[in-house]
């Protein structure tokens, strides 16, 4: 292929790059030094790409896929990736493109507007500043300590999937609106108000996770209790579930 | 305290025991932003200002700030080595099997 061809194509690659179906791009346009270097700077991020699928998809096996065909993906396209931009979020992208399109459990459109209001700062609320001597939670207490990973982790994968990808983009890939409007594909004002509205539902949740553990510690001292002793948490998010069982508080496993 | 209003921004509404009313609700109201970083450099050192002021909305500041911290820190996965195995032999079954640069085959779509 001639220079000028070369540079046509790579324009074509990135264009079908930024379309919603991502079509992988031929091998032609990944030089020797791109293949070389593609190592070198797309897999450090695995860990924190197979973190992010698990969020999406939720299941172990799904997530490996994913991420497995994210760079499969993404090596293809590697010479339509322009050196010096931002390789981070180029690969989110592809993983959230590729989740769409192949992962994302068939349902009816996301509706922001169909999902109750929760409070504002509903944690600060409850467990901040004098709320938190009555919730038990005292000066030692760290609020790290507060919430297992596994609670956290079933409180982010509870949220109804709009509001999850803008939470984890934004507060565990720490992503700046404008890149995270990219990534999904939505206007930065959507962002925010799915960030905020996110949030909140994600403080519900944990709060609901926190207290479903605190009750069953004051029903039974004795610390024996099994999930039988543990009232259900209503998390928000559950209900747009049709196809797919209701999620459950992850049982504290080792951290 | 006057009961919270229905509004349209999307910050939050000062809690009871904030004094300082207009600029509490404002503070909160851009609670979010102002952590996310996305705030001009003037209006984040207007609410610096304020949180020095007023320890209210600094709690509130700071409990956020550390929330967010805990949820980062929870959500990390170990990657399985198997994974990490499979990936760098799709890789490198891909560099063997893919045209070099001086390939003259047509770009397939």
């Amino acid at each position: 292929m001639s220079g000028a061809g070369l540079a046509v194509f790579a324009r074509f690659a990135r264009w079908r790059l930024r379309s919603p179906r991502l079509h992988p791009v031929p091998d032609t346009l990944a030089t020797m030094a791109d293949q070389a270097t593609f190592a070198d700077q797309a897999m450090p991020y695995m860990s924190s790409l197979y973190s992010a699928a698990l969020r999406m998809t939720r299941k172990p096996a799904d997530a490996e896929d994913l991420v497995q065909e994210t760079y499969l993906r993404a090596y293809r396209g590697f010479g339509g990736f322009e050196q010096g931009t931002n390789l981070k979020a180029w690969l989110y992208r592809i993983l959230t493109n590729t989740f769409i399109n192949q992962y994302r459990a068939k349902k009816r459109r996301f509706d922001e507007t169909e999902l109750d209001e929760s409070e504002d700062l509903y944690l600060y609320r409850r467990l901040g500043g004098l709320e938190a001597a009555a919730a038990g939670r005292s000066a030692e207490d760290e609020l790290m300590d507060w919430f297992t990973d596994s609670e956290v982790k079933a409180a982010v994968e509870a949220l109804p999937e709009g509001f999850r990808m803008a939470v984890l983009l934004a507060d565990i890939e720490g992503f700046a609106y404008k890149e995270i409007a990219e990534i999904l594909d939505i206007p930065i004002g959507t962002v925010m108000s799915r960030l905020h509205r996110g949030r909140k539902a994600l403080q519900k949740n944990l709060y609901e996770f926190a207290v479903a553990r605190g009750l069953t510690d004051r029903i039974d001292p004795a610390g024996t209790s099994g999930p039988e002793a543990r009232p259900e948490p209503v998390v928000v998010g559950a209900r747009e579930r049709d196809d797919e069982p209701e999620p459950r508080p992850a049982t504290a496993g080792p951290d | 305290m006057a009961e919270v209003e229905p509004h349209d921004h999307n910050g939050p509404q000062a809690p009871k025991g904030h004094d300082h009313s207009g600029k509490c609700d404002e503070a909160l109201a851009e609670l979010y932003v102002f952590l996310d970083g996305e705030l001009t450099e003037q209006k984040r050192a207007a609410i610096g200002e304020h949180l020095d002021d007023c320890s209210p909305c600094l709690e509130v500041y700071d409990f956020e700030a550390e929330l967010r911290q805990v949820i980062k820190h929870h959500c990390t996965d170990q990657v399985p080595d198997s994974l990490r195995g499979r990936v760098a032999k799709q890789l490198a079954a891909l560099e063997l099997d893919g045209p070099g640069p001086t390939a003259g085959s047509d770009a397939s779509s």
